[in-house]
């Protein structure tokens, strides 16, 4: 039991509970001599009755002013779900639509808002999950740690909306996403989400450092690849055997970089807002394994509780002040 | 016998009022006071010149940007609950919000990480273009009931050039804010960093630019040395300066505050960050309400404890 008080001072008057047995708060009738009176072992009883209703009514009293209260308390349960770390690209085509347009006439929907839309779903749709959110330019920007504070994470996702920034430099971005389950424990899955309209090359030391931190860190990744109308795909094989290389097709180079980590990878092309859907519902089904987490239980007041307690001693002392005689 | 005397009698009416009263507390009395929110939303200059170390924290040398994410996780403990705090960084000429307003007593954890992760590593390009970031900050607030808080030391790099200042006057006294000027009064040397972080002693005067060599200069060319309308046009002689060191540049932010309606305060302590924001005109009516339960119960008692009395 963790009781609390919000006001620990007003336990003090706590002393008060001993003035039944200084006065029993009943008329007293006049008798001759009471040392004729027999000792009575059914009228000590009452007597005693009388006056610890009377002590535990102030009793209840005091700790309800007192603000008796249970501390929050976290209980471990096991349920389905993920610690998700959401890498959202904040490079300037972001802002045009699917057609690789700025949008202009109602209706079009800039990559970014559609992204934003549906990441905003799936969070709702997650229940236990720990989402946490890095976004990425030319260098990574640290957004929200891994949380449950789903107004938080909402928060984020909208910030979004507004422009974008510079580059892509999503090998930075990783790293700073893979950052995010050091010193974590391994429950659940662990999913990075990489959601991004383009790719870049990513250079061999970094290829290297990604691959160890992927394979130490056990996470499976996600790539929902909002791909622009005519740009070239993740499958796609270039016509001109000259152009296969990372500089000409990053964003194919960079898939065959994510398969040749032999981690749980998935990548969707992505050029409606649909399919992107898809990929979200695929990771609503796929990735539910159990997991470990804390559910805080609020703080719960029992100054009430108190109150009510204190009631149920003043009526059982109302009714037996209507059981008294007079002379 | 009858029972009648005893409704009379004057501890049955003490019980009996003591119950009542205690009664009153089972309906949930509560009573709603004003209490004055926030939402602020916190703008830092993540520029190079933001590492320098002129500030102390426990009599420990720190540079601005520590100090002001020391302060800002600090200004989080004071705030009211139901204030709300948003959070975005400036560099090159633009700023960018990482989240927009959470509240502050439920979302504390997240709000601390996020203030604690600011990095000059999280810098999308390395310009210091204060006054077309501020103009992009405004842009971006304006028409949204938030305050603006924007930290910056002043120091443009390259130097502003007069020609090309960037218009404020359509959003002036669009967006309600203050400036939050950082930085000691003299000259200090910028730590430089080389591209995995690691410290690489100061900058020396020719790393920077001491003056901004764009388009043509704001001087009469006649006062110019070697002149050339079409190859030289800020002159031939090299520009020298102390651009490398830096300082809080008081005047230019109270220029650019006035220019733009905003307030200019200075950053000293934690306190003074505290007065800056938590004032009248940033303040946001709210109403907090009270369970007032406690005077019934109190009441209750105090009928309770009269029936001991005599």
């Amino acid at each position: 039991m963790n009781l609390g008080f919000e006001y620990p001072w007003v336990l003090l008057g706590l002393g008060l509970c001993l003035l039944p047995i200084w006065r029993i708060g009943a008329v007293a009738n006049p008798y001759p001599w009471l040392a004729i009176l027999p000792i009575d072992p059914l009228s000590l009883a009452i007597s005693a009755l009388i006056r610890l209703l009377g002590g535990l009514a102030i009793g209840g009293l005091i700790l309800g002013l007192a603000g008796a209260y249970l501390q929050e308390q976290q209980v471990e349960r096991i349920g389905h779900g993920a610690h998700i770390v959401m890498l959202l690209d904040r490079s300037n085509s972001m802002d045009n639509t699917f057609a690789g347009k700025t949008p202009e006439t109602q209706g079009e929907e800039s990559k970014a808002s559609a992204a934003r839309r549906l990441l905003n779903q799936f969070v709702d749709q997650r229940a236990h999950d720990l989402i946490g959110i890095a976004a990425y330019s030319t260098s990574p920007l640290f957004v929200l740690p891994l949380t449950e504070n789903k107004a938080a994470i909402h928060a984020a996702i909208d910030a979004t909306a507004l422009p974008a920034l510079a580059y892509t430099n999503v090998s930075k971005g990783l790293s700073m996403a893979l950052e995010f389950f050091d010193s974590r424990p391994v429950t659940g899955s662990r999913i990075v989400l990489l959601v991004s309209d383009g790719a870049a090359v990513i250079d061999p030391d970094s290829e290297a450092a990604l691959r160890e931190l992927f394979k130490q860190r056990q996470v499976s990744l996600y790539w929902v690849f909002l791909r622009t109308a005519n740009s070239p795909g993740l499958f796609e094989m270039p016509d001109d055997p000259r152009d296969d290389n990372a500089q000409a097709m990053p964003e194919r180079y960079l898939h065959l970089f994510f398969n040749s980590l032999h981690i749980p990878y998935q990548a969707y092309e992505a050029e409606t807002p649909g399919a992107l859907q898809q990929a979200i519902d695929d990771i609503n089904r796929l990735e539910n394994r159990p997991l470990h987490y804390v559910e805080r239980i609020p703080k719960q007041d029992l100054s009430t509780r108190c109150y009510a307690w204190a009631a149920a001693m003043l009526l059982g002392l109302l009714g037996l002040k209507l059981c008294e005689t007079r002379p | 016998m009858s029972i009648a005397p005893n409704f009379k009698d004057y501890r049955f009416c003490l019980l009996a009022a003591a119950l009542l009263s205690l009664s009153v507390v089972f309906f949930h009395p509560q009573t709603s006071a004003q209490v004055s929110l926030y939402r602020l939303v916190f703008v830092v200059d993540i520029t190079r010149s933001m590492n320098t170390e002129d500030y102390q924290l426990d009599k420990q040398p720190v540079s601005r940007l520590q100090f002001v994410k020391h302060a800002l996780r600090q200004e989080l403990l004071k705030l009211p609950c139901g204030s709300q705090v948003g959070l975005g960084v400036f560099t090159e000429r633009r700023s960018t919000l990482l989240f927009e307003p959470i509240e502050v007593c439920s979302g504390f954890a997240e709000i601390d990480a996020a203030l604690a992760a600011l990095d000059w590593r999280m810098a999308w390009a390395a310009d210091s273009r204060i006054a077309s970031g501020l103009l992009s900050t405004l842009e971006m607030l304006q028409g949204k009931d938030q305050n603006l808080v924007f930290f910056s030391d002043g120091q443009e790099a390259p130097p502003p050039n007069p020609r090309y200042k960037p218009d404020l006057s359509a959003l002036k006294d669009k967006v309600a804010g203050v400036i939050i000027g950082v930085g000691g009064d003299q000259l200090a040397p910028i730590p430089k960093f080389d591209a995995k972080g690691q410290r690489q002693g100061f900058y020396k005067p020719e790393d920077v630019p001491h003056r901004s060599s764009f388009g043509e200069s704001d001087l009469n060319p006649e006062k110019i040395q070697g002149y050339d309308a079409r190859n030289a046009p800020f002159g031939s002689e090299a520009a020298s300066g102390d651009e490398h060191m830096s300082r809080l540049h008081e005047s230019y932010l109270r220029q650019l505050a006035a220019e733009s309606g905003l307030q200019y305060r200075r950053l000293t302590d934690a306190d003074s960050l505290d007065q800056a924001l938590q004032q009248a005109a940033f303040a946001k009516p709210g109403t907090h309400t009270v369970d007032s339960s406690w005077r019934y119960a109190g009441l209750a008692l105090l009928f309770l404890v009269m029936v001991y009395l005599k």
